[in-house]
């Protein structure tokens, strides 16, 4: 393909364009005419009609989630939602005990974050993953100690799309006395995701991943304004005191309308994007020496990880440059580091080094699918035939 | 520019060169005028094989076949492309230091050319007067 040419995009996991629905709304808070104002501004009208979005965004995003309005709190994204959580609960907490859980496979939003507490004193157990990359009671039970506070674990693991156990591990950790945070950014708009039902005390969401704006999160917290978080930012007190800052009233509205049409539209979709996945394997898988990564029908259904026997994942990503996938590999250092995901599935170096992850979405088509399968075919043969280690079988079968 | 971008960031005489492959593929002929040599592991992610024919002490066709990113492959089809001609026990003109500017390869990369320049070490070491 020419350079200049648009590739199709197959990285919905990693964000998503705002849906032109999305937009409309967005724009109308902006410009002289729109709903610009301070929504901390209660002292005229035009503030007050401020707040009054952000507070119908709440309401949208709350009933997504089954949760109560006042227990969201607006954040910039995920990121700071998993920070806010996870720091923020850790050191409220500090006085019940300095211990926290989690995985190796969850978001480095999560496991950075748990570093710099682990600088700051505070001890983390990061429980390898089960079968197919399922994190479950198993994993997590034996982990608890006495001097656990808080559990982390995230609803959809977001290179694999597997879906983990999170609702026995929410009542493990409620019978113990623990708070449980689940990193629900993959989750939302891909299935059903009710706070109760999981029994998170934390949840954090992002706007971007479903077809809002980037920029925009919220976090769950399980009886707010009464529980409380340490805050990472001060100043102005909003969010009450848990997150200060001028509320980006334009970003809430799309994140709320965003939450709003995912959630209306998520079982048609789902249904839709499990056939072009399926579609796409099939396509794939038949050249031979492809390995799906993660649990085969634990995931959601827009997610399709795979590895390839005997193609360097450089190279592929390269030669695959008319799609935009996500790669396994990190060639930028000597290291050659290779998923840490994977890794943790006991992927060999070579296997996880060469991994894709292909994620459709609400504008993926049956023809993005299939050009997909075309080029995949061909390039992987094509570095295979390049490859002295193909060159070797070949020579062994003469 | 982040790590992406920098990664898929390659510059035309390396795009050249991974897409059409000059002088990939194999050496055929007289076995006695063929010599070959490899060096590198698929697990450690570069593997590169080069094959020439040899006849009086000059080289005269070199393939290359190459696992590994596309700086290792672009260098690898340098390399054997520049070696045609030559004498088969000269190898001062290999630098793979220099093979790195030529293809604007990253400073993380020279480990992995360094390969290249093995396998072809390699394949002259393994050399017999035809």
């Amino acid at each position: 393909m020419s350079d200049t040419q648009r590739p199709i995009y197959l990285d919905y996991a990693a964000t998503t364009p705002v849906d032109e629905r999305v937009a409309r709304c967005m724009i109308d808070c902006l410009g002289p005419g729109g709903c610009f104002a301070n929504p901390a501004s209660s002292s005229h009208a035009l503030g007050r009609e401020a707040r009054s979005r952000v507070e119908a965004a709440r309401r949208e995003v709350a009933a997504v989630l089954g949760a109560l309005a006042p227990e969201i709190i607006w954040t910039s994204g995920a990121t700071e939602s998993n920070n806010l959580a996870i720091k923020g609960a850790a050191r409220f907490h500090a006085d019940r005990g300095r211990h926290i859980v989690t995985c190796r496979t969850e978001h480095k939003a999560v496991l950075d974050t748990c570093r710099q507490l682990e600088k700051e004193g505070w001890q983390v157990t990061y429980v390898s993953p089960g079968a197919g990359g399922i994190v479950g009671v198993a994993e997590i039970e034996p982990a608890l100690r006495p001097d656990t506070v808080l559990v982390s674990v995230m609803f959809v693991n977001n290179e694999i799309g597997t879906i983990n156990d999170v609702a026995p591990i929410g009542e493990l950790c409620r019978a113990r006395g623990v708070l449980f945070h689940v990193d629900a950014a993959q989750a939302v708009g891909k299935l059903r995701v009710n706070v109760d039902e999981i029994c998170a005390d934390l949840l954090s969401v992002s706007a971007h991943k479903v077809y809002g704006p980037k920029g925009a999160g919220a976090l769950y917290l399980r009886g707010s304004p009464k529980s409380r978080l340490e805050p990472l930012i001060h100043g102005g007190g909003h969010e009450w005191g848990m997150r200060s800052g001028t509320l980006a009233t334009h970003q809430i509205v799309g994140m709320g309308e965003a939450l709003r049409i995912a959630a209306l539209e998520q079982p048609a979709e789902a249904q839709r994007l499990a056939v072009f996945r399926q579609r796409l394997w099939d396509g794939i898988a038949s050249l031979g020496g492809v390995h799906l990564n993660g649990d085969v029908e634990r995931r959601v259904a827009g997610i399709l990880n795979v590895s390839f026997e005997g193609v360097e994942g450089e190279s592929l990503l390269f030669a695959l440059r008319e799609l935009a996938v996500s790669s396994g590999s990190a060639c930028t250092s000597a290291s050659r580091e290779a998923s840490y995901v994977l890794r943790a599935l006991g992927r060999e170096d070579q296997l996880a080094q060469s991994s894709l992850r292909f994620s459709l979405g609400r504008f993926s088509t049956t023809e993005d699918v299939d050009r997909a399968i075309v080029l995949v075919r061909t390039q992987v043969d094509r570095l295979r035939a390049i490859s002295p280690r193909d060159s070797e079988a070949q020579k062994e079968a003469m | 520019m982040n790590a992406r971008e920098e990664m898929l960031d390659y510059s035309s005489e390396v795009r050249q060169r991974f897409e059409h492959l000059p002088r990939h593929g194999r050496v055929f002929g007289e076995p006695s005028e063929r010599v070959t040599g490899t060096a590198g592991s698929v697990e450690h992610g570069v593997r590169v094989e080069f094959e020439a024919r040899i006849r009086h002490g000059r080289i005269v066709e070199c393939r290359f076949r190459a696992y590994g990113c596309p700086h290792v492959i672009a260098a690898a089809s340098w390399v054997a492309e520049h070696a045609e001609g030559r004498a088969a026990g000269d190898t001062d003109w290999l630098d793979p230091r220099r093979i790195a500017a030529l293809l604007d390869a990253p400073a993380h990369k020279l480990g992995s050319l360094l390969v290249v320049e093995d396998a072809f070490r390699a394949c002259m070491a393994g050399r017999r007067e035809a």
